[in-house]
């Protein structure tokens, strides 16, 4: 836990003001189960405070889904309570076709770009256009260009041919830190975000703007499912419940 | 007007390791950042950046350094600094990150944000402190620089009443 701890606290220390703590979930082995998500009381006894404004840090818990089969989307309709646990839901999809079925109709809030080999599929421009409009971030990683030559020159054609193809909307960059010092400061991740094709203000919103949008839509996703969860005010999360149930219901009209 | 025009680069070396903070000096730092430009962009970018490349200031306890370069070539120094893992010196090798603080056109402006960001962290060391004695010498340096602001505005505002009180 010791490692780890430190891997959590360096953002805040650094300008970050939110983590999300990331579970990955394989199922080419068999018998995987959803585990439930660490909760953040257990890290910390006392949440430290964000440097710079005096509100305490935000953890969020965060599931990615490495599918390479359309059976394994399955558990994503089904209703086991594990997953409603999760504030943000990533699919990581291998083929070209659960590209497709992840961008129009998987319910889930980001869909990772592999970044460490060559992409064995092309992007092509229907289904992009269809998940930009229902709210899909596309991610991409930073940590693997950081260590490795080879993987710098995948991860910048991968990036680059997203890029061709969505325009530079819809985008987040993050990194898969597993050590504190694999993590960068967001000035230098904006930068990153140039070196991927970005257009400056597209990198600083890939970094501010769009990962709060993705917490939105997480939060969304959550209650208009009807799930209960508490809040200091039941009052403003009726009304939440019932805000994105009509948006809904207005897009399919 | 014919001048050379630079970007100074304001970073902070974050390091694990407690005894890479001595080991910081100019070569190393220099060399570790011509590197990672070698690598991330070619013979090209390692020959622009190192047109007018200086670090110009170097502070080994808190980690800052100042780097300069030319103000059209800035961006391909400031996308390699991400890349750097480590610093070498004397055959040791310390595993860091460069973290960007600033980036600003001359050198007052960069020391004006970093006389800002150092009383920042002064608050925080200040809520993080375990020791009393700490407690009390944190507080002490935060007052006499506040006392000190407070004290230049006073003076500003008086030469000004002088001056107006001479003119009428």
């Amino acid at each position: 836990i010791g490692p780890t701890k430190l891997t959590i606290c360096l953002p805040f220390l650094v300008g970050y003001s939110t983590v999300a703590i990331n579970h990955v979930i394989d199922f080419k082995e068999k018998k995987q189960e959803i585990v439930k998500p660490i909760s953040p009381s257990e890290l910390f006894p006392s949440l430290p405070i964000v440097q710079g404004k005096s509100k305490p840090i935000k953890i969020v818990t965060r599931l990615t889904l490495v599918v390479s089969d359309p059976s394994h989307c399955n558990v994503l309709r089904s209703t086991s309570t594990n997953i409603r646990l999760y504030d943000i839901i990533a699919v990581f999809p291998k083929t070209e076709k659960l590209f497709h079925v992840a961008c129009t109709n998987l319910d889930v809030d980001l869909i990772c770009i592999n970044v460490t080999e060559k992409l064995p599929f092309y992007f092509r421009r229907p289904p992009v256009n269809m998940a930009i409009d229902r709210g899909i971030y596309f991610e991409l990683l930073y940590t693997p260009a950081i260590k490795d030559s080879t993987m710098r020159r995948y991860t910048i054609s991968n990036a680059l041919s997203l890029m061709q193809i969505c325009k530079g909307k819809n985008i987040i960059i993050s990194s898969a830190a597993e050590r504190p010092l694999e993590l960068r400061g967001p000035y230098d991740v904006a930068n990153l975000g140039l070196l991927f094709g970005l257009s400056e203000s597209d990198a600083k919103a890939a970094i501010s703007t769009n990962c709060r949008a993705v917490l939105l839509h997480g939060e969304t996703r959550k209650t208009a499912f009807g799930v209960v969860y508490t809040k200091k005010t039941p009052r403003a999360s009726e009304e939440e419940g019932v805000l994105p149930v009509r948006k809904k219901a207005k897009t399919e009209v | 007007m014919v001048r050379f025009k630079h970007r100074y680069l304001l970073c902070e070396i974050v390091s694990e390791d407690p005894r890479c903070r001595q080991c910081i000096d100019e070569r190393a730092v220099g060399a570790a950042a011509k590197e990672a430009v070698a690598r991330t962009h070619g013979d090209y970018g390692l020959a622009c950046c190192s047109i007018s490349f200086t670090v110009k200031y170097l502070n080994a306890y808190t980690g800052i350094v100042l780097l300069r370069c030319r103000k059209d070539f800035y961006r391909l120094l400031w996308s390699a600094l991400p890349f750097i893992t480590y610093l070498e010196n004397r055959n040791q090798r310390y595993s860091c990150f460069f973290n960007t603080l600033h980036v600003g056109g001359t050198i007052r402006t960069c020391q004006k944000f970093l006389v800002q960001y150092n009383r920042k962290q002064l608050l925080l060391l200040l809520h993080n402190c375990t020791s009393e004695e700490e407690r009390q010498s944190i507080q002490k340096s935060l007052l006499s620089c506040c006392l000190k602001e407070v004290e230049e505005e006073q003076s500003q505002s008086g030469d000004e009443e002088d001056d107006c009180a001479e003119t009428d």
